[in-house]
Protein backbone atom coordinates (compact mmCIF):
# COMPACT_ATOMS: atom_id res chain seq x y z
CA UNK A 1 0.00 0.00 0.00
CA UNK A 2 1.26 3.75 -1.01
CA UNK A 3 2.70 5.63 1.67
CA UNK A 4 3.02 2.46 4.30
CA UNK A 5 6.36 4.04 5.15
CA UNK A 6 4.84 7.08 6.75
CA UNK A 7 3.57 7.13 10.25
CA UNK A 8 1.68 10.36 11.34
CA UNK A 9 1.34 11.16 15.04
CA UNK A 10 -1.45 13.36 16.31
CA UNK A 11 -1.53 14.35 19.85
CA UNK A 12 -5.26 14.60 20.85
CA UNK A 13 -6.51 16.10 23.49
CA UNK A 14 -10.34 16.94 24.21
CA UNK A 15 -10.79 16.90 20.34
CA UNK A 16 -13.88 14.69 20.36
CA UNK A 17 -15.94 16.50 18.53
CA UNK A 18 -13.45 16.52 15.29
CA UNK A 19 -11.26 13.41 15.81
CA UNK A 20 -12.82 10.92 14.01
CA UNK A 21 -12.96 12.97 10.59
CA UNK A 22 -9.31 13.92 11.04
CA UNK A 23 -7.91 10.75 11.33
CA UNK A 24 -10.22 9.31 8.68
CA UNK A 25 -9.69 11.65 6.26
CA UNK A 26 -5.64 11.36 7.01
CA UNK A 27 -5.79 7.63 6.96
CA UNK A 28 -7.31 7.91 3.24
CA UNK A 29 -3.43 9.18 2.00
CA UNK A 30 -2.05 7.64 5.07
CA UNK A 31 -2.42 3.91 6.40
CA UNK A 32 -0.66 4.43 10.05
CA UNK A 33 -1.87 7.02 12.09
CA UNK A 34 -1.32 6.92 15.93
CA UNK A 35 -3.33 9.47 17.97
CA UNK A 36 -1.58 10.14 21.72
CA UNK A 37 -4.57 10.87 23.93
CA UNK A 38 -3.05 12.99 26.31
CA UNK A 39 -5.23 12.46 29.44
CA UNK A 40 -8.53 14.37 27.81
CA UNK A 41 -11.59 14.67 29.80
CA UNK A 42 -14.32 13.80 27.43
CA UNK A 43 -14.20 11.11 25.02
CA UNK A 44 -11.58 11.50 22.53
CA UNK A 45 -9.85 7.96 23.04
CA UNK A 46 -12.99 5.76 22.34
CA UNK A 47 -13.65 8.26 19.23
CA UNK A 48 -10.03 7.33 18.20
CA UNK A 49 -11.01 3.33 19.36
CA UNK A 50 -13.84 3.43 16.67
CA UNK A 51 -11.30 4.80 13.75
CA UNK A 52 -8.44 2.52 12.35
CA UNK A 53 -5.83 4.86 13.98
CA UNK A 54 -3.66 2.90 16.60
CA UNK A 55 -4.25 4.99 20.33
CA UNK A 56 -2.06 5.41 22.85
CA UNK A 57 -2.95 6.54 26.27
CA UNK A 58 -1.88 9.00 28.64
CA UNK A 59 -2.73 7.92 32.33
CA UNK A 60 -2.92 11.93 32.70
CA UNK A 61 -2.37 15.35 30.66
CA UNK A 62 1.20 16.14 30.40
CA UNK A 63 1.13 18.70 27.20
CA UNK A 64 1.31 18.38 23.92
CA UNK A 65 5.02 18.22 23.87
CA UNK A 66 4.87 14.97 25.67
CA UNK A 67 2.14 13.71 23.51
CA UNK A 68 4.45 14.15 20.51
CA UNK A 69 7.21 12.51 22.17
CA UNK A 70 5.58 9.55 23.10
CA UNK A 71 3.50 9.70 19.43
CA UNK A 72 6.86 9.28 17.99
CA UNK A 73 8.50 7.23 20.49
CA UNK A 74 5.23 4.74 19.49
CA UNK A 75 5.78 4.87 15.70
CA UNK A 76 9.48 4.38 15.97
CA UNK A 77 9.14 1.28 17.61
CA UNK A 78 6.94 -0.11 14.85
CA UNK A 79 9.12 -2.00 11.77
CA UNK A 80 9.02 0.09 8.27
CA UNK A 81 8.68 3.84 9.32
CA UNK A 82 10.88 5.75 7.44
CA UNK A 83 8.91 9.43 7.63
CA UNK A 84 7.54 10.75 10.51
CA UNK A 85 4.68 13.28 9.88
CA UNK A 86 2.80 15.76 12.70
CA UNK A 87 -0.20 16.39 12.72
CA UNK A 88 -2.34 18.44 14.44
CA UNK A 89 -6.08 16.64 16.14
CA UNK A 90 -8.45 20.21 15.60
CA UNK A 91 -8.69 20.09 11.52
CA UNK A 92 -6.49 23.15 11.12
CA UNK A 93 -3.91 20.74 9.09
CA UNK A 94 -4.64 20.10 5.08
CA UNK A 95 -3.51 15.78 4.18
CA UNK A 96 -2.45 17.15 0.97
CA UNK A 97 0.17 19.46 2.19
CA UNK A 98 1.26 17.02 4.58
CA UNK A 99 1.46 14.41 1.45
CA UNK A 100 3.40 17.26 -0.56
CA UNK A 101 5.65 17.18 2.41
CA UNK A 102 6.08 13.89 1.91
CA UNK A 103 7.15 13.82 -1.09
CA UNK A 104 9.82 16.42 -1.06
CA UNK A 105 11.55 14.36 2.45
CA UNK A 106 11.44 11.56 -0.25
CA UNK A 107 12.91 13.61 -2.86
CA UNK A 108 16.09 13.01 -0.21
CA UNK A 109 16.85 17.20 0.16
CA UNK A 110 15.52 17.07 3.11
CA UNK A 111 15.84 15.70 6.92
CA UNK A 112 12.94 17.69 8.13
CA UNK A 113 10.32 19.52 6.25
CA UNK A 114 8.69 21.65 8.25
CA UNK A 115 4.70 23.17 7.36
CA UNK A 116 4.93 27.51 7.60
CA UNK A 117 1.74 29.70 7.18
CA UNK A 118 3.94 32.21 6.28
CA UNK A 119 5.72 31.42 3.36
CA UNK A 120 2.31 31.73 0.73
CA UNK A 121 -0.40 34.32 1.26
CA UNK A 122 0.68 35.11 4.98
CA UNK A 123 -2.53 37.93 5.49
CA UNK A 124 -4.98 34.95 5.94
CA UNK A 125 -2.93 34.32 9.13
CA UNK A 126 -5.03 36.77 12.17
CA UNK A 127 -3.80 39.90 12.83
CA UNK A 128 -2.66 39.13 16.58
CA UNK A 129 -1.48 35.48 16.01
CA UNK A 130 1.11 36.62 13.46
CA UNK A 131 2.32 39.03 15.67
CA UNK A 132 2.86 36.48 18.56
CA UNK A 133 4.06 33.72 15.70
CA UNK A 134 6.60 36.24 14.57
CA UNK A 135 7.92 37.59 17.93
CA UNK A 136 8.74 33.43 18.94
CA UNK A 137 10.56 33.56 15.59
CA UNK A 138 12.40 36.57 15.49
CA UNK A 139 13.68 35.91 19.47
CA UNK A 140 14.77 32.40 18.67
CA UNK A 141 18.47 32.34 17.15
CA UNK A 142 18.52 29.15 15.34
CA UNK A 143 14.90 29.74 13.93
CA UNK A 144 16.62 32.84 12.95
CA UNK A 145 20.43 31.03 11.09
CA UNK A 146 17.82 27.92 9.12
CA UNK A 147 16.13 31.10 8.05
CA UNK A 148 12.71 29.77 9.27
CA UNK A 149 9.40 31.57 9.27
CA UNK A 150 7.04 29.75 11.36
CA UNK A 151 8.27 27.35 14.30
CA UNK A 152 5.12 26.76 15.68
CA UNK A 153 3.38 25.39 12.59
CA UNK A 154 2.09 21.69 14.01
CA UNK A 155 2.75 20.24 10.45
CA UNK A 156 5.98 18.51 9.97
CA UNK A 157 7.73 15.70 8.49
CA UNK A 158 10.82 14.02 10.23
CA UNK A 159 12.72 11.22 8.53
CA UNK A 160 13.60 8.37 10.50
CA UNK A 161 17.36 9.02 11.75
CA UNK A 162 16.69 12.69 12.71
CA UNK A 163 12.81 11.38 14.33
CA UNK A 164 15.15 8.98 16.78
CA UNK A 165 17.62 12.25 17.66
CA UNK A 166 14.98 13.96 18.75
CA UNK A 167 14.28 14.33 22.80
CA UNK A 168 11.34 16.50 23.31
CA UNK A 169 11.80 17.48 27.00
CA UNK A 170 9.67 20.57 27.46
CA UNK A 171 5.87 18.99 27.68
CA UNK A 172 3.94 22.25 27.28
CA UNK A 173 4.11 24.49 24.11
CA UNK A 174 7.37 25.17 23.89
CA UNK A 175 8.24 22.17 22.33
CA UNK A 176 8.21 23.27 18.95
CA UNK A 177 10.68 25.95 19.50
CA UNK A 178 12.80 23.05 21.11
CA UNK A 179 12.20 20.59 18.14
CA UNK A 180 13.48 23.62 15.72
CA UNK A 181 16.87 24.01 18.01
CA UNK A 182 17.64 19.72 18.52
CA UNK A 183 16.92 19.77 14.51
CA UNK A 184 19.35 22.94 14.52
CA UNK A 185 22.02 21.12 16.59
CA UNK A 186 21.90 17.78 15.15
CA UNK A 187 23.19 19.65 11.59
CA UNK A 188 19.74 18.32 10.23
CA UNK A 189 19.03 19.49 6.41
CA UNK A 190 16.07 21.66 7.46
CA UNK A 191 13.35 23.23 4.65
CA UNK A 192 9.84 24.88 5.03
CA UNK A 193 7.40 24.13 3.01
CA UNK A 194 4.01 26.20 2.55
CA UNK A 195 0.98 24.92 3.87
CA UNK A 196 -2.66 26.27 4.22
CA UNK A 197 -3.91 26.56 7.67
CA UNK A 198 -8.06 26.37 7.75
CA UNK A 199 -8.41 28.86 10.93
CA UNK A 200 -12.14 27.39 11.64
CA UNK A 201 -13.76 28.65 14.32
CA UNK A 202 -13.32 25.85 16.00
CA UNK A 203 -9.34 25.54 15.75
CA UNK A 204 -9.61 29.26 16.49
CA UNK A 205 -10.79 28.69 19.74
CA UNK A 206 -7.74 26.24 20.70
CA UNK A 207 -5.16 27.60 18.93
CA UNK A 208 -2.47 29.68 20.60
CA UNK A 209 -3.61 32.80 21.88
CA UNK A 210 -1.25 35.92 22.86
CA UNK A 211 -1.58 34.95 26.95
CA UNK A 212 0.47 31.29 25.41
CA UNK A 213 3.01 33.71 23.53
CA UNK A 214 3.94 34.53 26.78
CA UNK A 215 4.04 30.71 28.35
CA UNK A 216 6.15 29.82 24.91
CA UNK A 217 9.05 32.61 25.59
CA UNK A 218 8.76 31.97 29.67
CA UNK A 219 9.24 28.25 29.08
CA UNK A 220 12.64 28.68 26.77
CA UNK A 221 13.77 31.32 28.89
CA UNK A 222 14.17 28.39 31.65
CA UNK A 223 14.72 25.10 29.89
CA UNK A 224 17.61 23.47 30.44
CA UNK A 225 20.77 24.56 28.25
CA UNK A 226 23.91 22.72 26.86
CA UNK B 1 31.76 54.14 50.68
CA UNK B 2 30.06 51.37 48.82
CA UNK B 3 26.90 49.99 50.09
CA UNK B 4 28.08 46.18 50.84
CA UNK B 5 24.32 45.51 51.11
CA UNK B 6 24.04 46.76 47.94
CA UNK B 7 26.52 44.33 46.45
CA UNK B 8 25.44 40.88 48.16
CA UNK B 9 21.70 41.48 47.25
CA UNK B 10 22.93 41.73 43.89
CA UNK B 11 25.11 38.73 43.97
CA UNK B 12 21.94 36.68 44.99
CA UNK B 13 19.93 38.10 42.39
CA UNK B 14 22.76 36.95 40.42
CA UNK B 15 23.22 33.60 41.23
CA UNK B 16 19.10 32.87 41.23
CA UNK B 17 19.47 34.24 37.29
CA UNK B 18 22.69 31.62 36.58
CA UNK B 19 20.97 28.99 38.73
CA UNK B 20 17.98 29.61 36.54
CA UNK B 21 19.05 29.14 32.56
CA UNK B 22 21.38 26.53 33.74
CA UNK B 23 21.54 23.00 34.76
CA UNK B 24 23.44 23.28 37.48
CA UNK B 25 22.91 20.79 40.32
CA UNK B 26 24.39 17.87 41.55
CA UNK B 27 27.32 16.40 43.99
CA UNK B 28 28.79 19.80 44.19
CA UNK B 29 25.46 21.47 44.08
CA UNK B 30 24.04 19.33 47.01
CA UNK B 31 27.06 19.75 49.25
CA UNK B 32 27.36 23.54 48.70
CA UNK B 33 23.32 23.85 49.75
CA UNK B 34 23.66 21.37 53.18
CA UNK B 35 26.92 24.08 53.61
CA UNK B 36 24.98 26.66 53.47
CA UNK B 37 22.23 25.48 55.17
CA UNK B 38 24.36 24.38 58.00
CA UNK B 39 26.30 28.44 58.06
CA UNK B 40 22.43 29.47 57.94
CA UNK B 41 21.68 27.65 60.84
CA UNK B 42 24.86 29.15 62.89
CA UNK B 43 24.02 32.89 61.93
CA UNK B 44 20.48 31.83 63.50
CA UNK B 45 22.05 31.13 66.97
CA UNK B 46 24.29 33.89 66.73
CA UNK B 47 22.08 36.38 66.27
CA UNK B 48 19.67 34.80 69.08
CA UNK B 49 22.45 35.12 71.46
CA UNK B 50 24.19 38.17 70.50
CA UNK B 51 21.49 40.57 68.46
CA UNK B 52 23.85 43.52 68.72
CA UNK B 53 26.27 41.95 66.88
CA UNK B 54 23.98 41.83 63.58
CA UNK B 55 23.70 45.58 64.58
CA UNK B 56 26.86 46.03 64.18
CA UNK B 57 27.26 44.21 60.99
CA UNK B 58 24.40 45.89 59.25
CA UNK B 59 25.87 48.79 60.61
CA UNK B 60 28.79 48.20 58.56
CA UNK B 61 27.08 46.84 55.53
CA UNK B 62 25.35 50.07 55.15
CA UNK B 63 22.20 48.83 56.71
CA UNK B 64 20.61 51.22 59.73
CA UNK B 65 19.11 48.42 61.80
CA UNK B 66 19.85 44.32 62.17
CA UNK B 67 16.35 43.64 61.81
CA UNK B 68 16.16 45.24 58.19
CA UNK B 69 19.60 43.11 57.66
CA UNK B 70 17.60 39.81 58.55
CA UNK B 71 14.65 40.71 56.21
CA UNK B 72 17.09 41.45 53.55
CA UNK B 73 18.42 38.29 53.82
CA UNK B 74 15.71 36.53 54.64
CA UNK B 75 14.09 37.95 50.75
CA UNK B 76 17.73 36.36 49.01
CA UNK B 77 17.47 33.60 51.01
CA UNK B 78 13.21 33.07 49.89
CA UNK B 79 14.67 33.51 46.41
CA UNK B 80 17.12 31.08 45.67
CA UNK B 81 14.37 28.57 48.25
CA UNK B 82 12.19 28.83 45.45
CA UNK B 83 14.26 28.35 43.13
CA UNK B 84 15.36 25.23 44.39
CA UNK B 85 11.93 23.84 44.46
CA UNK B 86 11.41 24.83 41.40
CA UNK B 87 14.46 22.84 39.64
CA UNK B 88 13.26 19.92 42.03
CA UNK B 89 9.75 20.27 40.69
CA UNK B 90 10.96 19.95 37.01
CA UNK B 91 13.29 17.15 37.27
CA UNK B 92 10.50 15.13 39.20
CA UNK B 93 8.13 16.97 35.84
CA UNK B 94 10.56 15.09 33.84
CA UNK B 95 10.51 11.43 35.50
CA UNK B 96 7.37 11.18 36.05
CA UNK B 97 6.94 12.02 32.14
CA UNK B 98 9.34 9.00 31.17
CA UNK B 99 7.30 6.77 33.57
CA UNK B 100 4.23 7.25 31.90
CA UNK B 101 5.17 7.44 28.65
CA UNK B 102 6.69 3.98 28.84
CA UNK B 103 3.71 3.05 30.59
CA UNK B 104 1.52 4.50 28.20
CA UNK B 105 3.51 2.90 25.58
CA UNK B 106 3.17 -0.39 26.71
CA UNK B 107 -0.55 -0.61 27.45
CA UNK B 108 -1.15 0.37 23.87
CA UNK B 109 0.79 -2.20 22.23
CA UNK B 110 -1.24 -4.75 24.36
CA UNK B 111 -4.66 -2.37 22.90
CA UNK B 112 -3.73 -2.33 19.67
CA UNK B 113 -3.10 -5.90 19.51
CA UNK B 114 -6.27 -6.90 20.48
CA UNK B 115 -7.37 -4.02 17.46
CA UNK B 116 -5.98 -5.49 15.13
CA UNK B 117 -3.66 -3.07 14.30
CA UNK B 118 -0.25 -4.95 15.72
CA UNK B 119 1.18 -8.17 14.73
CA UNK B 120 2.12 -10.51 18.02
CA UNK B 121 5.62 -11.14 18.50
CA UNK B 122 6.17 -14.85 18.20
CA UNK B 123 7.20 -14.87 22.07
CA UNK B 124 4.22 -13.48 23.50
CA UNK B 125 0.86 -15.05 23.35
CA UNK B 126 -1.61 -13.46 21.06
CA UNK B 127 -3.90 -11.66 23.66
CA UNK B 128 -2.96 -10.68 27.16
CA UNK B 129 -5.46 -10.14 29.63
CA UNK B 130 -6.12 -7.20 31.20
CA UNK B 131 -5.92 -4.74 28.60
CA UNK B 132 -9.26 -4.41 26.72
CA UNK B 133 -10.42 -0.98 25.97
CA UNK B 134 -13.77 0.26 27.32
CA UNK B 135 -15.19 0.89 23.48
CA UNK B 136 -18.14 3.54 23.41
Amino acid sequence: MANSDVWVVIPVFNEEQVIAGVVGDVQQVFPNVVCVDDGSRDRSAQRVAATGAHLVRHPVNMGQGAALQTGLSYALAREGGRYFVTFDADGQHRVEDALRMVELARQGGADAVLGSRFLDQPRKVPAAKRVVLRAVVALSPTARRLQLTDTHNGLRVLTRPVAEGLRITMNGMAHASEIVSQLAKARARVVEAPVTILYTEYSMSKGQSLINGVNILFDLSVRQRG
Amino acid sequence: MPMWIQLLLLAVIAIVLVMFVRRWYGVRMQAGKRIAFFAFLAANAWAVLRPDDVTWLANRMGVGRGADLVLYLLVAGFALATLNTYLRFRELDRRFTELSRTLAIREAELVNRERGLLQAPHEHPAVLPGSRLEQS
